[in-house]
Parts: C-alpha cells; structure tokens; sequence
C-alpha cells in the first residue's frame, strides 16, 4: 500500500504547560527504571556487559545506561548476520520494507515523552533540543521509507525499437553504521533508516556516551519488523568501530563525528585487502568551523538572537552551530555589544530545567577541553561577555564571546564543540567571504543582510553545504533543509534530501535486446 | 456564551442600532477626510495596496533605512529591491534609471528619507515624550485621549531592559508633568465608576526582559517583575494608567502570569490603573477572556482592570510559526469567523462591567459601531466603554468617535522617526492582512458593505 505524502513530525508545542508535565512525569518514570542495560545484539542474541557506563553529563553519579562492549569476534559475527539476512531482506518489495519503517516510527511516536527523558538523562539535550531530535528521528524513518519506494521504481531511461533498458537500485551488502551522541536518536536512525530502506542490513556502533538512546531505535525497528540479524547492535569504543570499518564483509559505511575520526575511516575504507571484492562506500558527516556574516545593513534585533542560539544551544554541540561571527566592521561594536549582553543572560543549567539555554557538556573530558579555550580568550584579554557555570556536580561549562582576537588563535581556526563564540570585525562583505573560503571547512553558514543583491552575491559564493539568510544556522529539518557539508566537512550527499538514498544503493542497468527475426518486437 | 449574551437583546433592534451608529461614524470619517494633505498619503498607500510586490518591496525599504549608512547606501538599497519587483509603475521605473550613477543614488536617497520622515510623521506622535506632548495636547483639546507606546530596538539584553523600564519611567513623569496643564475634558476624565487617568502607557514584556521562554514562562516573568513593579510603583503614585500590551502567542503565558503576581501583591491594591489585552483572533480567546474575568474577579483592586479587546497584530507570524512546527494554527483563518469571535467577545465584556473597564480596540467599522449599539441596548452608560485605534491608521475614526461624545483613545506610538518607523513597518510587513479594512474603505467600498454582518 502506498503510504500518505511526507510530513514533517509535529514538535511539541512546550509553550503549552499540559506538554510540559507529560515530559516532567516521564522522567520520572525513566528516573526509576535507571539504569538501563544496552546489550550486544546480533542476529537476536543479547550479550549484557558492563564495559560501558553512561552517566548523566549533568549529574555523573547517575548512571543512565550499563553497556556491553562488543568484541572483535562479535564485530566478525554481526556483519556475517546482517550479511545472510540482507540477501532475504533486499528481496522483500520496497513497500513492505517501508512499511516496517513507518511502523518503527509509529513506535517512536507513541513513546516520545519517554524517548525525549532519556536524552535529557543520557546527553543532557535540553527539552525542547530532544523534542527535536526525537521528530527528527520519526522523519528519517518516513522519508526514507517513501524515497526508497521512489527508488525502488529505477529511472527512465531513452529507449529505441528493439532493445529495453531499466536502471534499477540494488542495496550494496552490509552497511556499517557508527554514529555520534549528540543527536543520539536521529542521527544513528537517519543512516540506519537510509540503510534499511534500500534493503541492506545493518550493523550499528553508536557513541559510547549515548548507547541507551541507540538502543530505544534498535528497539523500534525489530518492533516494526526489522527482521534479527537484519540489525545488529554493537555498543563499544573507537576499535570496535575501527574493526567494524576494516571487516571485509562491510560494503558502506555511514559515518557522522570528528573530521579525525571521519578521515580515518575514509583512509582505511580506501583499502581493498585480498579476498575483498568491493570497494567501500564511505558517507561521512564531519566537522565545521561554520561562520556567520553581518553585514553594515543587518538588522540586529534579528541577528542578536539568531547567533546567540545558533552558537549557544545544546552547549554549541551541533556540527551545525555558529563559531565565528564576521561583521562589517560599521555595526561590528554594536553588534559586539548587543552580543555580549545577550550571553550574559544566558542560563547554564540542568538540561531537565525547561528554559535553561547551556547544559553540561558531554562529558569531563569535552568541559575540560573548552575551558582551554575560554583561558585562550581569557590570556588575549578577549572576552567580550560571559555567563558563569553553576557550582553544580555535572560536566559545566561557561559561555563566552570573545572579540578581538589575535589573527592566530586557535579559537579561530579549531572547532571547539562547546559555548564559545568569536566575534571579528571585517572591512566588508567581500572580505568575510574570502575568510570563509579559505576554511578547510564547509558546512553551514549563515549571512545576515537586507540587501537582495548582497544576498545574491553571497550565495553565489560561499562553498558551504547550508547556508541560512537572516536566521539561525542550525537546525535543519528533514525535506526541508538536507543537510551536509564539502570540503573536510564532509563526503555524500545531504541526509534528509532526495539524493541520500543513492549512497547505499547500486545502480543496475540491463539492456536487453527485444528484437525477433521475422517479428515486429 | 454568545448565545447567553445576544438572548438579552433584540438582535433587529440590535442591527437597526449598528446601522444608525456606523452611518454617524462614517460621516464623521467623512468630513475628517477632507482635511488638506490626507489625500497624498491615501493615494500613497492606495499605489502601493494593489501591487502586493511592490509593497514588499517599499516596506523592506522603510525597514532597513535606519541601517544605511548614507543617502547614496540608501538609494542603492532601493535600486535592489525594486529589481524584485514585476512591474514597476512609471516612477518607480524612472527612479531604477538613474540608480546607475552615484548622484543619482543619493538623490533617490534623499527623496526615500524624506519620504520615511513623512510617513513617520503620520504614524509616530513625536521623538520622545516631551516632543510628543504637542500632539497628545492637540489631541486631548479636540476630545481625543492617548495610550502612549514607546518604540525602540528589541530587548537582547538586561541592559537593554533596564533601558527600556528608565524610558518608560521618564515617559510617566514627563506625561504628568506636561498633561497637568491640560483643559478639562470630562468625557476622557471620568466614566460611571470614577476618574479615568490623564496619563495613559502601554508597556511590552517583551522589552522589559531579554530571558522570555515560551516553555519556561516563569523565568520571563520573575525577570521583568523586577522592572514592571517600580513601573507600578511610579504609575501609581503619578496616578496614571499602565496598559500590559500582549504580543505573540509565545509571550501570553508569561505576560498574564506577570500581571497576575505584580497586582495581588499588597501596595498594588489601590492602584494604579492597569490594563490587560485579549486577542480575539486566537481560537482560544473565548476561554483566555473568561480566564481574565474570574482573575479580575478573584483580585478585586481600586480602579477596575481595563480589557481592552484587539483582533491581534500577530497573525502572519502566529500563523506561520504553526505551520512550520505543524502546530494546529492557533488564530481564525477566515476573517468573517475573527470578526464574529470579536463581536462575541465584545458582548461578554460589556456585559461583566462594571467588574472590568472595556476599551474595544479596531479599525473595523462594523466591530466599533456593534460595541456601541450593543452597549446602549444594554442599557450602559456610553462613558463606560472606551474605543481605540492606531495611530496613522485610525485617525479619521478617532475624530469621528469623539464627534458623537464617545471616549475614544488613539495608541500612539513614540520614538526615532526613522528607526521608529522601521519597527512599525516590520509589525505591517509581518501582517499584509493589518489593513485590510482601511484599504476596502480607501476603494470606497459602500457603507453597507462595512456594516454588513460577518
């Protein structure tokens, strides 16, 4: 049956107080269930181990999630599973398979109070953030299941008396999927559900920060019918994902994190040792240093907010957020001022308080790291504006603007993944442009002007996978803002756009020759 | 409820008193209308009324001239813009040709700033509220109050807050002061429950604090409790009035929570004068204005609350702000649906006087001349329902209101011309549906066509 048109999943609509008790008892149902077990799954088998905690960044004597850590030979094991079980499920029709994707979405939807509790509890995302990450999850799952149906029909292609040809998608094997925490449901579901869809199977290797939040989406996909072994799921550190990457059996790989990490896979994918008999298919989603232009013609009322929750929100941990701000230098004082006081009042806090602005960061290691920076800022004499850190156990962070940094600081050039804004006044336009362009990074960026043909001049310009004209720069939405980076920010087409699908599939064409002696074809 | 309120009165009778009272207004709209220099701006906004595009494209100019940085800066801003429009009348196209050069991009500069400057002068009472009084006075002398707003950048920071609470502070002095020496005029002086202050604010909790969160409502409002309560303070003791303006959608919770906690608190019982809005194009304002009424009711105080009733100048964004959540639309879709809410509502307000004061708030003939008829079936006295429009809008209907002895209040907005206008340019380009009526009247759309019942 042919499924209803695509619709994005309605957020919640937290401005209305009943919504919000639903998400405050849902916690509190979570709270007493903690903590929860994330087994290795494979082919229907559960292991359950302790390798893995995952504690609340916000309270680290909570334990949120015990984890097994998979092993080499349990790497070795899910991809023969999903290997064998792929072959039975690449030939159920695109329909069907969609139709198991749909059904893992109603799931989702029917538990998206409690879903939102974990990812408060596991990566402290602030409500309304989880609301989002949670419908962002539900969208993958619907839009891919419809784009693969689309798929599943090939492409036209020319045809002359006496021969037919077809383009038809094939699914390319295993997909080995290793995904980041911090859209811990949507984005381990995008690269699964893209997957999935085309009929792969799947063997996913979530952040260890985040391993009970990718096991509510394993959960919902064998509820929907994802049949075992189709799905496997392998809690662990970097080396089993790095053995996941290596195993011959591994035909593509979906990656989202650090550009590190992201250009290692692509190196050792690059390999083809004896006995393999396919090149990898890499789609990775890396890092960004991801700018936003003020021109002397913005206006400010908009601009202020917009960055402040572009840099600020969940922390500034979005491969999306805003790290640098480039103002002309006219309106770069104001702005600077403008700026200053709008991070002032922002509130750092437990991500379960709803309105809190900054939560912990992820982890000891992520605070500790952007504090480095903050001293950065601190020793140029730099910070322009700063909200404190509560005393609270929990992994805090300050937020700072920093303006007038010298031209060499690391602040300007290396992603920071936390709340750190740096704001540098520039002659013009122009000039921002030609900063932007020489980035090794292109993901999103953002242009604040009320001039059409600035705007016009921009957009042709910046290599950025996303740009946003005079609002936030991050959170794209499925069918409407695919989203993806170029250059070191990343290689494959943008998920939740219609090319995504393409990267887990194989084109086929057959070209059959029609023509009977003595018979008109 | 509509049932309830409308079974008390003959709705012929009701009709037939619409009718006498819009036909009195419109010719007091009428003979206000001659006055010299109106009809340039009228056919000024007729021009650009038919041409969807073009008018975009004019407000996004007003909207950005307090950022250009020179006459030439400002002239080339409305060279691109009109690039995006279709079909340029003849004197726009004429102005694009000489948009080449840099002389002639500032003489194009030139004419739009005095262009704004002109506009501003129609919609904004003055730079401040010492420059404002002038007009205030002019008003008040011909029978006409005010409710003074103050314009200004949006609020991003405590500073900026703390700003706009000195501002208004200022404005209560500099209004008392200069209101005191005004002639008497007792049909804005007194309604059948006592005296009406002179001085008359509106506030926005928007600008009071930088920290509104739809979904925490409570940090909005302990934030801009610390900067409204001295506002009470002050207003009291000047004895004058504060009205707590309602934005979107996103704002209502912590702006209702607000004046709930500042007005049960105990130096706030004798006053000062305080009033609340409700919007009528919200689906929901039928239970928000009952929510009100038994508040009101539940915190009984010197002088009665005001309500006063507005359709809303938020529907485009309330509208698209749902669409793009998938949010069930929160505000009426269809206009006849808005105007017979508004109407309703309007009954059930001046049926709970003398519990609360009504001021009905619209540029809609029809909606205005239904609250008076409704009124004086009731049997109310007519001092006890105040009428309001705009600023630059509703001028010709605030003459004609006070023409027939009715107490009517024109919200004015004060502040930089040039970047005062911006704001309220912004407020119009968010809502093309604004003035919807105002044009239809400028068409001269038949009397009985704007009486019609929606």
């Amino acid at each position: 049956m042919t499924p209803r048109p695509f619709a994005n999943q309605p957020l919640l609509e937290l401005r209305r107080e009943t919504e919000r008790r639903r998400l405050l008892e849902a916690l509190e149902t979570l709270d007493r269930e903690l903590p929860l077990d994330v087994p290795v799954m494979i082919a229907g088998e559960s292991r359950t181990g302790d390798g893995i905690e995952s504690v609340d960044p916000g309270a680290p004597s909570r334990l949120v999630a015990r984890a097994a850590v998979a092993s080499s030979g349990e790497v070795d094991e899910a991809v023969r599973a999903a290997a064998e079980a792929a072959k039975a499920w690449g030939r159920r029709p695109a329909v069907q398979r969609a139709e198991t994707l749909i059904a893992a979405a109603a799931w989702m939807r029917e538990r998206r109070f409690e879903l939102c509790a974990l990812e408060v509890r596991e990566c402290a995302k602030p409500w309304h953030e989880a609301d989002s990450d949670v419908c962002e999850a539900v969208d993958f799952l619907e839009y891919y299941a419809r784009g693969a149906i689309e798929l599943d029909a090939g492409r036209e292609l020319i045809q002359v008396p006496g021969e037919r040809n077809t383009l038809a998608y094939a699914p390319r094997g295993v997909v080995a999927v290793i995904s980041p925490w911090n859209f811990p449901l949507a984005l381990p579901c995008g690269m699964t559900a893209a997957a999935l869809a085309v009929g792969n199977g799947v063997v996913l290797k979530p952040a260890e920060q985040a391993p009970a939040c990718a096991l509510r989406l394993v959960q919902a996909l064998r509820a929907g019918g994802v049949p075992d072994g189709v799905l496997s799921l392998l809690p662990g550190f970097g080396d089993t994902g790095a053995a996941l990457v290596r195993h011959q059996g591994v035909h593509a790989i979906a990656f989202t994190g650090s550009s590190a990490v992201g250009l290692e896979i692509i190196s050792a994918a690059a390999q083809t040792p004896a006995g393999q008999h396919h090149v990898k298919r890499v789609v990775a989603e890396m890092g960004g240093k991801n700018c936003v232009i003020v021109d002397a013609d913005a206006d400010l009322d908009e601009a202020v907010p917009a960055i402040a929750g572009s840099a600020f929100a969940y922390g500034g941990q979005k491969c999306s957020a805003c790290s640098r701000v480039l103002a002309h230098e006219a309106v770069s004082e104001r702005l600077a001022e403008r700026l200053a006081g709008a991070v002032e009042v922002l509130q750092i806090g437990q991500a379960e308080a709803f309105g809190v602005d900054v939560p912990p960061l992820i982890e000891a290691e992520a605070a500790e790291r952007v504090r480095g920076y903050v001293g950065l800022a601190d020793d140029a004499g730099a910070v322009a504006g700063r909200s404190p850190a509560p005393g609270d156990e929990g992994y805090f962070c300050e937020a700072v603007l920093a303006a007038g940094l010298p031209a060499d600081s690391p602040i300007l050039s290396e992603e920071i993944f936390g709340p750190v804004l740096a704001l540098e006044a520039v002659p013009s336009v122009d000039a921002a442009c030609e900063i932007i362009e020489g980035l090794p990074f292109a993901l999103t960026g953002g242009l604040f002007s009320r001039d059409p043909a600035t705007v016009a001049a921009v957009i042709r310009r910046l290599p950025v996978g996303n740009l946003y004209v005079n609002r936030q720069i991050t959170g794209a939405v499925v069918g409407r803002q695919p989203f993806g980076g170029n250059r070191l920010s990343g290689i494959g087409s943008k998920a939740g756009g219609p090319d995504y699908l393409l990267q887990f599939a194989e084109p086929r064409v057959v070209s059959e020759n029609t023509m009977r002696h003595g018979l008109v074809a | 409820m509509e049932a309830s309120s409308t079974s008390s009165v003959d709705l012929q009778a009701l009709d037939q008193q619409i009718a006498a009272v819009g036909a009195a207004l419109a010719e007091g709209m009428a003979s206000a209308r001659r006055r010299p220099g109106r009809a340039v701006d009228d056919r000024a906004m007729k021009l650009t009324s038919g041409d969807r595009e073009l008018r975009a494209a004019l407000f996004r100019l007003v909207d950005v001239t307090p950022a250009c940085r020179d006459l030439n800066d400002l002239g080339h801003h409305l060279a691109g813009l009109m690039e995006s429009v279709g079909e340029r009348p003849p004197s726009i196209a004429a102005a694009m040709r000489i948009a080449d050069t840099k002389p002639g991009r500032v003489a194009l500069g030139a004419a739009v700033a005095a262009g704004v400057r002109h506009m501003a002068h129609r919609f904004i009472a003055g730079a401040g509220p010492n420059e404002a009084l002038r007009e205030l006075g002019r008003l008040w002398k011909s029978g006409i109050g005010t409710s003074v707003d103050l314009l200004g950048e949006a609020t991003v920071s405590a500073a900026e807050a703390d700003a706009y609470a000195a501002r208004c502070e200022a404005a209560l002095d500099a209004l008392s002061a200069g209101s005191a020496t005004w002639p008497s005029r007792p049909s804005l002086e007194r309604d059948s429950a006592g005296a009406l202050p002179r001085v008359n604010l509106s506030v926005k909790v928007s600008a009071l604090t930088p920290v509104l969160h739809p979904e925490a409502p409570e940090r909005g409002r302990e934030d801009a409790a610390t900067r409204l309560r001295p506002l009470l303070q002050r207003a009291r003791d000047l004895g004058a009035h504060l009205h707590v303006d309602m934005e979107s959608l996103d704002s209502r919770e912590t702006t209702l929570g607000l004046v709930g906690e500042l007005l049960g608190e105990d130096e706030f019982v004798e006053g000062p004068s305080v009033g609340l809005v409700v919007q009528a194009y919200l689906r929901d304002s039928p239970e928000e204005l009952e929510r009100v009424l038994s508040w009101a009711e539940r915190t009984p105080r010197g002088p009665a609350h005001v309500v006063r009733l507005v359709k809303g100048a938020y529907w485009d964004h309330e509208s698209a702000e749902a669409q793009q959540r998938g949010w069930s639309i929160p505000v009426f879709e269809d206009k006849a649906e808005c105007d017979r809410n508004f109407e309703a509502l309007t009954r059930r307000l001046l049926d709970s006087r003398p519990l609360v004061r009504v001021a009905i708030a619209s540029h809609n003939l029809r909606s205005l001349a239904h609250a008076i008829a409704y009124g004086r079936l009731r049997g109310g006295d007519d001092r006890d329902l105040e009428l309001q429009v705009l600023r630059g809008l509703g001028d010709e209907l605030a003459t004609a209101i006070a023409g027939q002895g009715l107490r009517a209040r024109v919200y004015s907005p004060v502040g930089d011309l040039v970047a005062g206008m911006a704001y309220l340019v912004r407020r119009l380009l968010e809502n093309a549906s604004n003035d919807s009526f105002l044009f239809a009247q400028a068409e001269g759309a038949p009397l009985a066509d704007l009486l019609a019942a929606p």
